[in-house]
């Protein structure tokens, strides 16, 4: 289908050879994967916060380990591990069992679960430099207080935590969206993958990856406009 | 003689090998104001900070009102808390106001008095904050119920901790060098406070450089030195010709 | 125990493609980033600026490395152009794309950098009546330059990582070779762990050597504890 005489807005149009559908919901879908990746980092992250934080060596250095390589290696790499390597991990599980090789876990799973380990890495250090910037004090002001650890946690050292971390977590956040596009190579049709597609289709790359660039940059900005909504108003009480 | 509010024997605490307290008695009765004096490194904070188990004494036992402190020693003397809700207990019989105010700088003025009674002892928010406004009348900071901490200078900060540890109706407060981060004309506005709070019969422990204030309101006077009590008494007996020589020349310098 | 050598070998001799690209691309980027801040100070063209450092930020390096080598490919100027054969190099495009991104991100470190700069050490170049050059050269650079150092470092190692999405236009790099084998085999967590390690000496190399830059660089009497 190599129709180059189709005008512009018939391409990334809505239309019948349109692919304006097919644009919109890759994009959809690389929101989906990359907050999948955020869910995943935040909660991973933040064990390894707590572990870093722990008294026992060995989870401190487990976590120290974990952040350094994750934060070190190309998310490429890590991508591809997941991508090739949950197949064959499965395969090798199966055949102890004697059972046949089973097929590949669905790519959204293996892409966002990727980006999301590597994404716990930095949150965890996000974390970890929220809860240094509770000043100390106030921690002991609620013990005196009386209030019990979950208490003190909900009143006192969550919120601060959460007013420190919002900037760095919204900067991962615009990571996450731009690395969803390393997913493509599993074959998820996110927008990357759309976009190279619908490319190689109609040999116009140009015009897609252009509108590609066009709709990442709709959802970065929103996201920085929401971030910086949200920052504001948390930022009341607080000297920035 | 009526059961004491506070009633500390053997506390003992060291840091890092280093002994900071060796073996201190105390007792303190309803309505008692007992000043604990001594210089840098006696040990009268580490104490004070003891009795609501900021810091968990190496030994000794603390009781407050009956409940007594769930610290149990392991072998190797280390301290452990075996009864969580017997500490939230203990805790919420005492109110503390530290050196550095302490606020917490995510709550408004209004937030910061009524969070204890609200989240710790139960009582409806409505009726926290009532008790809140009033309380905050009385130390002078009436209009700055919405603030927030950053906003206020440090006596303001101090005025409204002070508030805090009102707010929950404690049966012991403990004062921390409360005017030691506070310019000199501030110390004076939270001095008459505290004076107004001894003239009501609260039970108060305070740590302070503030020699005039100890003698003039106190009940009394203890003199930590070296980790233990070296003297102790009423003021007329310690400020005047028979205290003793060492705590006279503690003195001298003031 | 061959499989092991034969990639590891494999992996070690693609290091100087990545090694090119990274510092190539570094040397690129800071150029540009160095002419975006500049540009930012003129109201003129500050806008333009803003606009290159919007883009590159908001969109994937590897959508803009596609852009390059197969988008800008189809446009005429470029296919016909002089500088076709250098266009027609993945190589090329990939340094391109990450001299371009990468720009963006540098760009803003140093612009964080510049309003860090304490006023009054502005306002002491001002007082003694340093001229605008001299006290570009003398005051402002200096400055920001020793305070854009550490996320300077950050920048450049995150471009050492960047430089792995060259593989996916064919060029062979660590991640190339790496993604090749792990095709070829099945045994993709031994690549991964391989490259892995390749990509981690480096990354350290890096740190080490952008911790000895700071080090040296430090004002004396400022190395207390």
């Amino acid at each position: 289908m190599i129709d180059t005489d189709l005008s512009l807005a018939a391409l990334i149009g809505f239309g019948p050879d349109g692919w304006g559908w097919a644009l919109m919901s890759g994009a959809v879908l690389t929101l989906a994967v990359a907050l999948a990746a955020m869910a995943i980092g935040s909660v991973l992250g933040g064990v390894l916060a707590a572990m870093q934080a722990s008294r026992r060596p060995w989870l401190v250095w487990i976590a120290a380990t974990y952040g350094l390589v994750l934060r070190g290696v190309p998310e490429l790499l890590v991508v591809l591990l997941l991508y090739f390597g949950t197949p064959e991990l499965m395969a090798a599980v199966a055949s102890l069992f004697g059972l046949p090789a089973p097929g590949s876990p669905p790519a959204f799973l293996t892409g966002s679960i990727a980006i999301g380990l590597v994404s716990a890495a930095y949150q965890a250090e996000v974390f970890r430099g929220g809860m240094l910037a509770v000043p100390h004090g106030q921690i002991e002001a609620a013990m005196a207080a009386g209030m019990g650890p979950a208490t003190r946690l909900r009143r006192v050292i969550l919120p601060q935590v959460l007013h420190h971390v919002l900037p760095p977590l919204g900067n991962i956040w615009q990571f996450n969206l731009k690395d969803s596009a390393l997913v493509s190579i599993t074959g998820l049709a996110e927008l990357m993958r759309v976009s190279l597609v619908a490319a190689g289709s109609t040999r116009r790359p140009f015009v897609f990856f252009a509108a590609a660039m066009v709709l990442y940059l709709i959802m970065t900005s929103a996201s920085s406009a929401l971030f910086r909504l949200l920052e504001r108003r948390g930022a009341r009480w607080s000297k920035r | 003689m009526t059961a004491p509010v506070l009633s500390a024997k053997g506390i003992t605490k060291s840091f890092g090998g280093r002994a900071v307290l060796k073996g201190i008695d105390l007792d303190a009765h309803r309505g008692d104001v007992v000043s604990i004096l001594g210089g840098s490194g006696s040990g009268k904070s580490t104490f004070l900070r003891c009795l609501n188990l900021l810091e968990m004494p190496d030994a000794g036992t603390i009781e407050i009102t009956g409940t007594r402190a769930p610290l149990v020693h392991d072998r190797q003397g280390k301290a452990r808390i075996d009864n969580p809700k017997a500490l939230g207990a203990l805790r919420a019989k005492t109110a503390m106001v530290f050196q550095n105010f302490n606020l917490w700088s995510h709550m408004t003025v209004l937030d910061n008095i009524v969070a204890a009674p609200v989240h710790v002892h139960g009582t409806p928010r409505a009726q926290a904050v009532e008790r809140a406004h009033a309380l905050l009348e009385k130390v002078g900071m009436t209009g700055f119920a919405a603030h927030w901490p950053m906003q206020l200078s440090g006596g303001q900060q101090q005025r409204v901790a002070i508030a805090r540890a009102l707010a929950t109706d404690p049966d012991l407060m403990l004062f921390d060098e409360p005017t030691s981060a506070l310019d000199p004309e501030r110390v004076r506005e939270v001095l008459d406070l505290m004076r107004a709070l001894a003239g009501e019969g609260r039970t108060m422990l305070i740590v302070t450089h503030e020699m005039a204030f100890a003698r003039e309101v106190s009940s009394h006077v203890v003199h930590v030195r070296d980790g233990v009590i070296e003297s102790m008494g009423p003021p007329a007996v310690m400020f005047g010709a028979d205290a003793s020589p060492v705590f006279r020349g503690f003195l001298s310098p003031h | 125990m061959d499989f092991f050598a034969t990639t590891a070998l494999g992996l070690i001799a693609a290091i100087p493609v990545t090694l090119l690209l990274f510092v190539a691309s570094a040397i690129g980027s800071s150029l540009i980033a160095g002419g975006l801040v500049a540009a930012q100070q003129s109201r003129i063209t500050r806008p333009i600026a803003q606009a290159w450092i919007f883009v590159f930020r908001g969109t994937p390096l590897l959508l803009q490395i596609f852009m390059v080598y197969y988008g800008l490919a189809a446009l005429g100027p470029i296919r016909h152009g002089w500088l076709w054969p250098a266009f027609r190099e993945p190589l090329f495009c990939a340094w391109l794309a990450m001299t371009c991104c990468c720009s963006a991100y540098i760009a803003e470190v140093l612009r964080g950098a510049l309003t860090a700069i304490p006023k009054g050490q502005i306002e002491a170049a001002l007082a003694c009546g340093m001229g605008r050059w001299t006290r570009l050269r003398r005051v402002i650079m200096p400055q920001m330059l020793r305070l854009a150092l550490p996320s300077y470092g950050n920048e450049l190692v995150m471009m050492i990582k960047s430089t792995s999405l060259a593989s996916s236009i064919t060029v062979l790099d660590v991640t190339g070779v790496a993604s090749q084998v792990i095709a070829h085999s099945y045994r993709t967590l031994e690549v991964f762990c391989l490259a892995a390690a390749v990509y981690l000496c480096m990354t350290a190399a890096l740190t080490a050597l952008l911790r000895r830059i700071e080090r040296s660089l430090a004002p004396a009497g400022s190395r207390r504890a």
